[in-house]
């Protein structure tokens, strides 16, 4: 098989300078893939520098759009049977690809996530590894897996984290890729996975690849802490009203969303909840369309996804 | 004027990283007479209260009723008390407000990061009225969101034909 990564890049010239050369030097070792850098407006030194030092990296110059529809202009470039997306605040170990490739190769698997590392190689709160999730309270609660002793084989997880994960280009396209319902960001990856699992394809999880993950150092740098709380808490608002098909656990998470709105003031800290369902309501109607599609082409049911999504390999 | 033999009760959520905010109001306390400091929290703070050195706790939640809780803090006739903000200024903690107000307490501090400030009895009663109004309001925007949102989601899986995926 063969692939083709995808870096996704906003202002982040200083964080290229680290990850374009690990990205060429393991596309290098696993036969000289191609490397493109999908640009979402940068308004740095981003794109000039780019041309000047890696003539061999192919550059998308985009307007800005976000984060998914960025992403989903990059896959649309490919031409291979794989495609590997990652941040721009994403190092690659050299030989981070070829486990990858590997269990792509596999019919019924659409994506596979690395094993994300923080810089100084630890574990703590890293988020995108072994994820799984269970619809509790307003929405689905994800849990990414901390402990090393569960991150050593390959085993099936809810979403790969679309910091470092590789998928099929043909089941992407068959899904339509992140859906722009969450523009700007966040959320995108875990619906791709979610409907994935409803498609009846696996996601994995694979310690073999790994990378190292300077955690939302280009998200902090561009969006202010409430903006980011605001339209994650948004896109879970949507996620839930997209995807959870199963009538009792809506009618259940709607009134936990009611009850979660109405903490705003009883718990303080965290005033962007009504305003994250005011701001979900603009969406009902593009939540509903991709409902109805969702529901037409989905054979498992939502315990079916999150049952096979959590199991030990 | 120091208070002897007084109670004072230590009002927290106890969250992530309020160690110093905590333990700036037991101090807080203690310098305005407390000759006891009592934490009021839940299940989940008893941890932080205890690692500070609070022996004598009163939890709230997981099934414990409200009215429990503010007969066992009246009963220590308490002096005075002390709400811990998370937040730089005082939003939010509705609950801990409420429970200082009804706790009998005749002197309440607000002890925040970014400073702390004393309140009367009836400036707190304001604020829990005000606040409480406000989550009220924020409840009925929520429930009439997402009763709408139920509504449509609903008939558009309806119109939409059953499926599998639909089932439990």
């Amino acid at each position: 098989m063969k692939a083709t990564i995808i870096i996704i890049n906003h202002n982040g010239c200083d964080l290229l300078a680290r990850s374009i050369p690990a990205a060429v030097q393991a596309s290098d070792k696993a036969g000289g893939y191609p490397v493109v850098v999908a640009d979402d407006g940068s308004t740095d030194d981003s794109i000039a520098f780019l041309c000047r030092t890696f003539p061999e990296v192919r550059v998308l110059a985009l307007p800005r759009r976000g984060f998914g529809e960025t992403c989903n202009a990059g896959v649309a470039v490919v031409e291979t049977e794989v495609a590997v997306l990652l941040n721009n605040d994403v190092v690659v170990t050299p030989e981070f690809l070829e486990p990858l490739l590997a269990d792509l190769a596999q019919p019924d698997v659409f994506a596979v996530g690395c094993k994300f590392l923080n810089p100084d190689g630890s574990l703590t709160d890293t988020l995108g590894n072994r994820t799984s999730g269970t619809w509790r309270g307003p929405f689905l609660s994800i849990h990414h897996e901390t402990r090393a002793e569960r991150l050593e084989g390959t085993c099936p997880q809810l979403y790969a984290n679309g910091g470092a994960m590789a998928f099929c280009r043909d089941k992407w396209q068959a899904l339509g890729g992140f859906d722009p319902l969450y523009h700007p960001f966040y959320w995108e990856d875990v619906d791709l996975g979610y409907r994935a699992w409803g498609r009846g394809w696996r996601v994995l999880y694979e310690p073999a690849s790994v990378v190292y993950h300077d955690q939302g150092s280009t998200m902090k740098r561009v969006h202010r802490a409430a903006h980011i709380e605001l339209m994650s808490a948004k896109n879970a608002v949507l996620f839930t009203w997209k995807n959870l098909l199963d009538g009792r656990l809506l009618r259940r998470a709607l009134a936990a969303q009611a009850r979660w709105a109405a903490d705003d003031v009883l718990i303080g800290g965290l005033p962007h909840r009504t305003r994250a369902l005011r701001r979900a309501l603009r969406q009902l109607s593009q939540a509903c369309r991709a409902r109805a599609k969702e529901q037409r082409e989905r054979i498992r049911s939502d315990g079916e996804i999150l049952m096979l999504s959590s199991r030990d390999a | 004027m120091g208070t002897n033999g007084a109670a004072g009760l230590l009002l927290t959520f106890a969250r992530r990283g309020e160690d110093a905010t905590i333990r700036q109001a037991v101090s807080r306390l203690r310098s305005e007479g407390a000759a006891s400091v009592i934490g009021v929290g839940t299940p989940v703070s008893a941890p932080a209260l205890s690692g500070i050195g609070l022996g004598e706790l009163i939890l709230y939640g997981e099934g414990r009723s409200a009215s429990a809780v503010v007969h066992e803090m009246r009963r220590r006739r308490p002096a005075m008390a002390a709400i811990v903000y998370s937040g730089a200024g005082y939003a939010g903690h509705l609950k801990l407000e409420a429970l200082a107000l009804l706790s009998g307490a005749r002197r309440v501090q607000r002890i925040a990061p970014a400073g702390s400030s004393a309140i009367g009895r009836a400036s707190l009663a304001a604020i829990v009225l005000a606040k409480g109004l406000c989550a009220c309001g924020c409840a009925a925007v929520g429930a009439a969101i997402c009763t709408v949102a139920f509504v449509c989601l609903t008939l558009r899986q309806i119109t939409a034909g059953g499926s599998r995926a639909s089932r439990p």
